[in-house]
């Protein structure tokens, strides 16, 4: 009974070996064999009526990929605010194209912030192309924040109110030393007696 | 010391004797009162231990009250600290002889209300470590730092109107008392600062006391013009009211006045000062509380008749609450109890006297804090700008234990800085040193040392 036990559990054991092998083995080849870097490619059309992003997708060996899903976001100031359609797939040719919004605030020259990623694919890998196109609408500059106002930073305070600030607690404060001052004196006027 | 060995010292005057007795003499009662004060600052300060450890959850503020039960009690104790002022300034320069032996009970609560309203400011905070970041990082438009910097002028201030009022009375204590510990007669000298009554330095008191009586009076209406502020450049509703600077002072005055009568009756019961606190002084109080008073109630009047006129949007929301919602209770209580029927009262002689117009000014008193917080809270539960899927736990606001202790520890800890101050410094003026620089212009004291 004992023979047979120990058998039975070593060829449990055996078998569990052989399929933690077996499956780390397929794990490593479907790695090193299915994902890829594709390569994009991105071209602007400016014309009067619309701003469009070209964007072309190649493999390794320079051949289109098809079927790629592509995702377009500009960058806004707390997130990325996506454009285009909800799914901006590559055609046969690999390319895809979108219609960049003309009404975006950009920075004071107008300049936005573009990205094309490509995200969670089974075949390539994420990646995120960066560009900056001066698409915008400009914007200008709040220039109340660098001036002195009530709302501004400590530094930027409106004069006035510093001065008079200053001036009442100068003024409450040289009476305070002023008394001290004269507390000193008192407490001097029987040491110079005695 | 034994018991039979302990003869109380006698004093040249009555009046020294009556005043100094308590100086030297500590009673069993004075005892137990400390030891009950202490006990509820150490049940505060566990409370405190607490907000500390956990931080501001403990307490029951959220987003929408933000200001609780810990800010209504600070706006009464900076209310309170402003009778030192009235005292030692109004009542002072429009010559009202018959105040002057109040002054320095006035004076003491001044003290130890100032104090406590600043310490109450760093129960508020949630880090009170950071609290040099206020002065560090300190924007000069924001009225807290207003606030900051008035309060701690006040503070100083009010240390030096006791401080100069019982300097003669310092230098007395120094010569005269024999019979105390070692420490005392160190504090006694050191505090005294070689006071001799000399006709110079009796000279340079009497400037410095006039200056600062003159000065007191503008940082007495800042410290609170300045606190109401807080409140009025805070958009809610309530609070949107270009009244509130003189509505807070004029309930400022109405309360510093009511305390100033409770003080008057324990110090004297307790003290056994009638000769000396007497019945004509709680005559003339009662006539000055309703003074007080009625100025209150017409900025009462003015602060809630608009909004209830109109009944706008959240403003009226906010009246309806105060008036018939759940805060109406209290509201009509705190008005008719604590405003309208103390000056029905008080136009009486015989409710002048010392145990009614005492019962009354706490009535009064009571009136003054739970008004606070009907100034602090329901304004902050009806916000302008409402927050979507508020919890419920932000639309109601009940203070937890905590809270209660530590304010409750705070009110212990302003009657100890009273109890402890009248042990050490006699609770009326002993030296009038107007009279001494005129019929005795030197008292030769060190003389009486040797």
């Amino acid at each position: 009974m004992k023979a047979n036990y120990n058998i039975i559990s070593s060829l449990k054991l055996g078998l569990a070996i052989f399929f933690l092998f077996f499956s780390t083995a397929v794990v490593l080849a479907q790695d090193s064999d299915a994902m890829e870097d594709a390569n994009i490619v991105l071209s602007f059309v400016d014309d009067a009526s619309s701003h469009k992003i070209i964007a072309k997708a190649t493999d390794k060996n320079g051949e289109p990929i098809a079927d790629l899903d592509l995702y377009f976001y500009v960058k806004r100031t707390f997130s990325n605010l996506p454009f285009g359609d909800v799914f901006n797939t590559t055609d046969e040719d690999g390319t895809v194209a979108v219609d960049f919004p003309k009404d975006l605030p950009g920075d004071h020259e107008g300049n936005v912030t573009i990205f094309v990623k490509i995200k969670d694919s089974d075949l390539y890998n994420d990646q995120t192309i960066e560009t900056v196109k001066n698409w915008g609408v400009p914007t200008a500059l709040d220039s109340t924040t660098q001036k002195r106002t009530l709302w501004a930073a400590g530094a930027n305070a409106p004069i006035p109110l510093v001065l008079i600030i200053s001036s009442l607690i100068v003024s409450i404060w040289f009476i305070i030393f002023y008394i001290v001052h004269i507390l000193v004196r008192i407490s001097k006027i029987r040491s110079i007696k005695t | 010391m034994k018991k039979e060995d302990h003869k109380v010292q006698k004093f040249d005057t009555r009046k020294e004797n009556d005043l100094f007795k308590t100086l030297i003499l500590t009673s069993k009662r004075y005892k137990l009162w400390v030891a009950f004060l202490l006990l509820v600052i150490l049940i505060g300060l566990f409370a405190y231990y607490r907000q500390l450890k956990y931080g501001l959850v403990v307490t029951a503020m959220r987003d929408y009250t933000s200001w609780g039960v810990y800010i209504s009690n600070f706006v009464f104790f900076v209310a309170i600290s402003l009778v030192g002022s009235l005292f030692s300034s109004i009542l002072k320069l429009n010559k009202n002889e018959w105040a002057k032996p109040l002054t320095r009970i006035s004076e003491i609560i001044a003290v130890s209300a100032i104090i406590c309203a600043a310490a109450i400011i760093i129960v508020d905070m949630g880090r009170p470590d950071r609290f040099f970041n206020v002065i560090r990082y300190m924007r000069i438009q924001s009225p807290i730092i207003w606030d900051v910097i008035i309060i701690s002028t006040y503070l100083v201030v009010s240390f030096l109107l006791l401080y100069l009022s019982v300097l003669p009375d310092l230098a007395l204590c120094r010569d005269r008392l024999k019979d105390i510990p070692k420490w005392k007669k160190r504090l006694y000298k050191i505090t005294a600062i070689n006071w001799s009554n000399d006709p110079e330095q009796v000279r340079l008191l009497h400037k410095i006391t006039k200056i600062l009586s003159i000065a007191v009076l503008p940082v007495a209406f800042a410290i609170h013009t300045v606190t109401s502020w807080l409140f009025a450049t805070t958009w809610r509703p309530g609070w949107d009211s270009t009244n509130l600077g003189p509505y807070f002072v004029s309930g400022a005055f109405m309360a510093g006045a009511a305390i100033i009568i409770i003080a008057m009756y324990f110090i004297r019961q307790n003290l056994k000062l009638k000769a000396y606190i007497r019945e004509d002084h709680f005559d003339k109080m009662g006539k000055l509380l309703v003074l007080l008073s009625l100025v209150y109630l017409y900025f009462n009047i003015n602060e809630y008749l608009g909004p209830a006129f109109k009944m706008v949007g959240v403003e009226g929301e906010h009246i309806t609450e105060l008036f018939a919602g759940k805060y109406a209770p209290m509201y009509w209580l705190v008005q008719i109890g604590g405003l309208i029927l103390p000056i029905a009262l008080l136009l009486f002689k015989s409710m002048r006297k010392p145990l009614p117009i005492s019962i009354i000014s706490t009535l009064v008193i009571l009136g003054a804090w739970f008004k606070r917080f009907l100034i602090v809270i329901p304004s902050l539960q009806h916000p302008y700008l409402p927050i979507q899927d508020v919890p419920e736990s932000y639309r109601h606001y009940v203070p937890t234990w905590e809270e209660w202790m530590i304010t409750l520890a705070s009110f212990a800890w302003f009657l100890l800085i009273i109890t402890i101050l009248i042990k050490l410094i006699p609770a009326l003026p002993v030296q009038k040193h107007d009279h001494v620089s005129k019929s005795n212009p030197i008292l030769n004291l060190i003389k009486n040392e040797s």
